[in-house]
C-alpha cells in the first residue's frame, strides 16, 4: 500500500479509529495485523519474508538471553539468515550478471541465471531495523523481549516499514511496549506533518522528478541540460525521501508513537561529515554504529605502530573504516555499480574531510563569512554525487563527466537555464523551510506546530492557514505524473 | 499532568487545524472568480472537467484528409507510429493510399473522436479505418484521457463520450475525485496557474530575442523522440483484474459507439492488436484472464462485422526487432508495414 492512495486513506482512518478504542495489547495486535495488511496489500507473499525475519530475530535474541554461552552462534545465525534473504532477493541477479560477465571475459560463456521475482519493497529497511535489535541484544544494550507480538509490531511497524526511518530497538520498542494515550496536540502536529509531507511528495518531488526523468532519458544531453537535470534530481530525491519520512512520522504520531527525524536540511551542510549528520540520519547512524565503528576499531587494533606514513593509526583506521562503510552503504541502496561508486565517492569525501580537518584543526577559527561558500561547495559536491547515484549506465556516466560547458549550443544553455529555474521555482517552499530553519533556528512546521501547553490564538490561526494552503497547493499543483517514492527501490 | 482546560485547548487547536485544512482551499473558488480567464467555457466532457480555455480543433488536418481522399485511414498511438510507415504502405496499396492519424500517448477516447470528427462527420468515406491497440486498451475508457490532446479532435460538445466517461467514472475513487473537484474547483485554478508557472522561468533563461520560441524549441529540438535513449522498461505495464473483464467494461467503453458509427456510415473498421514485448523464448506471456478477454473481443468484433487481427505470437516479430518497451526499432518499420500489408488480406482486399 502506498501513502498517496485512496486505499491507504481508508485503511488509516479505520485503523486509527479502532486503535484508540482498544487497550494496549489490543492496540499492538491491531498494529501487527494492520502492518501486515499494509505490507501484503499488493504482494501477499512478501509477508512470508517479514514473518521469517521476525521469527528468526525474535528467536535469536531470546536464544542469546537463555543460552548466554551461545550468544555468538545466535548472532551469526541471525546475520546469516537476514543478510541471506536480503542478498538473495536484492543482489542475486546483480552478482549472477557480474559472475557471468567475468567468466565471459575469461572465455567461458555461461547462461545467466535470472531470478524473476519482484524486489520485496522495504526489505532493506526492515531487515536493518530487525538486525539492529539482534545486535543490540548481543551487545547487551537492550534486553531480549519475551513478547513475539511486541517484537513483531516493532519490526513490521507500517509507517516506517517501506522507506524508513530505520528505528532502533532502544527508541521504538519501549514505545510499542508502553501505554499510549491519545494527544490532541500530537494529532495536530501529525496533521501538519502529513500535509507538508504530501505537499513535498506530490507537488515538489513529482514535478521536479519529471524534469530529472526527461533529462536522464536523453541519449546525449548537453552540459547545461544535464546539470539542470542533476539539480532537479537532487531536489527530487530530498523532497521525495524527506516527504516519506514526514508522512511516516505524521502517521506514527496519530498512533501515539514518535519516529526520529530523518532529515535536517542536508543541503545546508558545510561539509561531508555534516551532510551525513543531516541526510538519512537513521541509516547513517545505523552504519556508523553497526559497521563503521566495529570495522574502524578492528583496523585500529591491527595497526602495530602509532604512526604510518603521514597520519596516525587512528586516522588510517577512520579512513579505512569509512571507505568500507560507505561502499557498503552504496551497495545497500541498490544492486548496481553506480551506487557502489556513489558510496565510494562519499567515503573519499568523508576521509578527505577528516584528513583536512586534522591538518587544519589548530588553525581553525570561527569564520562566519566562509559558511555560504562552504554550503555552496558541499551542495555542488553533493550534486556530483547525485549524478553517480542517478546514472545507472556506466558508459553514459563517463560520457557525462567528459562534457564541457564550452561545447554547449545556445539552445542547450537556454534549455539548461530554463530547466534549472523551473526546478528551483517548484522547490521554493522547500528552500524557504530550510532557510527558516537555518537562520530562524527552528523547523518551520515544528515551529508552527509548537509544543506549548496553551496554544495561543494567532498560532492556531497560522497552523490552520498553513495546513489549508498546503492542501490547496496539493490540489492545484500536484504533478499529473505520479511517481513512486524513490526509496521504494532500495 | 495537564489540566482539563489545557486538554480542551489542545483539542480545540486540533479542530482548528483540521477545519483549516479543508476550509482554506475553498478560497480557490474566490480566486478563480477574480482570475478566471474570460474565454473559459464549459468543457465538452463536463462530467470529468470544469470549464476551461480549450485548445483549437485541428480543422487543417481535416481539410488535408479531404484533399487526400485516402482509401485507408489508420488510427492509434506510438505503438502504431513506430510500426507503420504510411508512405511505404501507400506504395504497397496503390490507389489513394493510406493516411496515418497517430498520436503518441493517446487512448480510446482520442481514437473515437478522431474517427467520429475527422472521418465520419467530415464526410470522408475510406474503404477501411484501422485502429491499433494493445491488449485491453479498447475498453479501458479512462486510459489516457488528456483533455489538452483531445481538444485537437473534439467538437464543441461530445455528449456521447461524456456519457461514456461519466458511466465509467462511477467508482468510489472517481466519485470522490469529482466531488472534491466540484467543491474546490481546483482544476480551474490549475488551468491558469500552471501555464504561468511553466512560462515564468522563460524570462530568466534567455534573452528577449530567444524567449518567444524557447519552450517550443526545448520540446521540439531538445526532447525529441530521436534524442531519447532506449529504455527497456518503458511502457511495459501489464494489466490484470477488472480491466480484463470484457463484458463488464464493454458498455462503458467507446467500442460500441465506434461500431455504431461504422455501420451508420458504411465505413468498414478493423482492429489490430499489436504485440507487446516478447521474451527471449517466444511471445509475451498472456494470463488466462487476458486470453479470455481477447477471445471475447474477437467474438464481439466479428459478430459486428469488424475485422480483427492479432499480432500476438507472430514469428516475424521476435524480441530482436523491439527497442524500448513495446515499441519496435525504427529499422523494422518498413518490414512491419510489409508484414501488416501481407498478413491482412481482408483489410486490403
Amino acid at each position: 500500500m502506498i501513502f498517496h492512495s485512496l486505499d491507504f486513506a481508508i485503511f488509516f482512518v479505520v485503523l486509527v479509529a479502532a486503535y484508540w478504542a482498544l487497550p494496549r495489547r489490543g492496540q499492538n495486535i491491531l498494529l501487527l495485523a494492520g502492518s501486515y495488511v499494509f505490507y501484503g496489500w499488493v504482494h501477499p507473499w512478501f509477508l512470508v519474508l517479514i514473518a521469517v525475519t521476525t521469527l528468526v530475530d525474535y528467536g535469536a535474541a531470546l536464544g542469546m538471553d537463555l543460552r548466554p554461552a551461545r550468544r555468538k552462534t545466535f548472532l551469526w545465525l541471525a546475520l546469516a539468515i537476514n543478510l541471506g534473504l536480503l542478498g538473495f532477493f536484492k543482489y542475486f541477479n546483480f552478482f549472477a550478471d557480474n559472475v557471468a560477465a567475468a567468466l565471459a571475459m575469461a572465455g567461458w560463456q555461461t547462461p545467466k541465471p535470472a531470478l524473476d521475482v519482484a524486489l520485496p519493497v522495504g526489505i532493506s529497511f526492515y531487515t536493518f531495523q530487525a538486525l539492529g535489535y539482534v545486535i543490540d541484544v548481543y551487545w547487551q544494550r537492550v534486553p531480549a523481549r519475551r513478547s513475539l507480538l511486541d517484537v513483531g509490531a516493532f519490526i513490521a511497524f507500517f509507517p516506517n516499514l517501506l522507506a524508513g526511518p530505520i528505528m532502533r530497538a532502544t527508541t521504538l520498542l519501549p514505545q510499542v511496549e508502553g501505554d499510549r494515550r491519545f494527544s490532541a496536540a500530537a494529532a495536530r502536529d501529525a496533521t501538519l506533518l502529513l500535509a507538508w509531507g504530501f505537499f513535498k511528495k506530490l507537488v515538489i518531488a513529482d514535478n521536479v522528478g519529471v524534469i530529472a526523468n526527461k533529462v536522464f532519458a536523453l541519449q546525449s544531453p548537453e552540459f547545461f541540460v544535464l546539470w539542470a537535470g542533476v539539480f532537479a534530481f537532487g531536489i527530487q530525491i530530498y523532497a521525495d525521501f524527506s516527504a516519506y519520512a514526514d508522512i511516516a512520522r505524521g502517521v506514527a504520531k496519530w498512533l501515539g508513537i514518535d519516529l526520529i527525524k530523518n532529515f535536517d536540511h542536508p543541503y545546508f551542510a558545510k561539509g561531508p561529515t555534516e551532510f551525513w549528520r543531516r541526510w538519512n540520519i537513521s541509516l547513517s547512524t545505523w552504519f556508523r554504529d553497526y559497521v563503521f565503528l566495529p570495522v574502524a576499531y578492528r583496523l585500529s587494533d591491527r595497526m602495530t605502530s602509532d604512526r604510518r606514513l603521514l597520519f596516525d593509526a587512528a586516522t588510517w583506521a577512520y579512513v579505512g573504516g569509512m571507505i568500507i562503510t560507505m561502499l557498503t552503504a552504496g551497495l545497500w541502496h541498490g544492486a548496481s555499480w553506480n551506487f557502489v561508486i556513489w558510496g565510494g565517492y562519499h567515503g573519499v569525501l568523508l576521509a578527505l574531510a577528516r584528513i583536512v580537518g586534522i591538518t587544519r584543526r589548530r588553525r581553525r577559527r570561527a569564520r562566519r563569512w566562509l559558511s555560504p561558500l562552504q554550503i555552496a561547495g558541499m551542495f555542488l559536491l553533493t550534486n556530483l554525487g547525485w549524478l553517480f547515484f542517478r546514472e545507472t549506465d556506466l558508459a553514459q556516466l563517463v560520457r557525462h563527466l567528459g562534457l564541457s560547458p564550452f561545447q554547449s549550443t545556445v539552445l542547450g544553455r537556454h534549455a539548461g537555464a530554463y530547466l534549472f529555474f523551473l526546478a528551483l521555482l517548484y522547490s521554493v517552499p522547500l528552500w524557504i523551510q530550510s532557510l527558516w530553519a537555518e537562520f530562524g533556528g527552528r523547523d518551520l512546521v515544528a515551529a508552527m506546530a509548537g509544543e506549548e501547553e496553551r496554544p495561543v490564538a494567532w498560532a492556531m490561526a497560522v497552523q490552520a492557514l498553513l495546513a489549508g494552503l498546503l492542501f490547496a497547493g496539493i490540489l492545484v499543483l500536484r504533478s499529473t505524473t505520479s511517481l513512486d517514492f524513490i526509496y521504494f527501490r532500495f | 499532568m495537564s489540566t482539563p482546560g489545557a486538554r480542551r485547548r489542545r483539542g480545540f487547536s486540533l479542530g482548528v487545524v483540521v477545519v483549516g485544512l479543508f476550509v482554506v482551499p475553498l478560497g480557490l473558488r474566490a480566486v478563480n472568480s477574480v482570475v478566471r480567464p474570460p474565454d473559459a467555457a464549459p468543457s465538452y466532457i463536463p462530467s470529468i472537467e470544469s470549464p476551461r480555455v480549450r485548445g483549437p480543433f485541428d480543422s487543417a488536418a481535416v481539410a488535408a484528409l479531404r484533399e487526400a481522399d485516402n482509401d485507408y485511414i489508420l488510427i492509434g498511438d506510438s505503438m502504431a507510429g513506430t510500426r507503420i510507415d504510411p508512405g511505404h504502405l501507400s506504395r504497397l496499396i496503390g490507389g489513394h493510399g493510406a493516411a496515418a492519424l497517430f498520436h503518441p500517448g493517446s487512448g480510446p477516447a482520442y481514437w473515437y473522436l478522431t474517427f467520429k470528427n475527422f472521418v465520419v462527420d467530415a464526410g470522408l468515406r475510406p474503404r477501411v479505418v484501422v485502429f491499433f491497440f494493445r491488449d485491453e486498451n479498447l475498453t479501458d475508457t479512462l486510459f489516457r484521457v488528456y483533455p489538452s490532446a483531445l481538444d485537437r479532435v473534439a467538437g464543441k460538445q461530445e455528449p456521447v463520450l461524456d456519457d461514456i466517461l461519466a458511466a465509467r467514472a462511477r467508482g468510489t475513487f472517481y466519485r470522490l475525485h469529482g466531488a472534491i473537484r466540484r467543491l474546490y474547483q481546483y482544476d480551474q485554478t490549475r488551468a491558469w496557474l500552471e501555464p504561468l508557472l511553466i512560462r515564468a522561468p522563460v524570462a530568466w533563461s534567455a534573452g528577449q530575442r530567444d524567449r518567444k520560441q524557447l519552450l517550443e524549441s526545448i520540446n521540439n529540438e531538445v526532447f525529441t523522440l530521436e534524442a531519447l535513449r532506449p529504455m527497456v522498461a518503458a511502457d511495459m505495464a501489464a494489466v490484470s483484474g477488472e480491466a480484463l473483464d470484457f463484458d463488464r467494461n464493454l458498455s462503458t467503453s467507446v467500442l460500441p459507439e465506434i461500431l455504431r458509427l461504422s455501420k451508420a456510415s458504411g465505413i468498414r473498421v478493423a482492429f489490430v492488436r499489436v504485440q507487446r514485448r516478447p521474451t527471449a523464448d517466444g511471445p509475451p506471456a498472456q494470463s488466462p484472464a487476458l486470453q479470455k478477454y481477447v477471445r471475447a473481443l474477437w467474438r464481439y468484433l466479428d459478430s459486428n462485422g469488424a475485422i480483427f487481427h492479432d499480432d500476438w505470437g507472430d514469428p516475424d516479430q521476435p524480441l530482436s526487432v523491439y527497442e524500448d518497451g513495446d515499441h519496435v526499432k525504427k529499422a523494422f518499420r518498413r518490414t512491419y508495414t510489409e508484414i501488416f500489408f501481407r498478413k491482412n488480406p481482408e483489410i486490403f482486399r
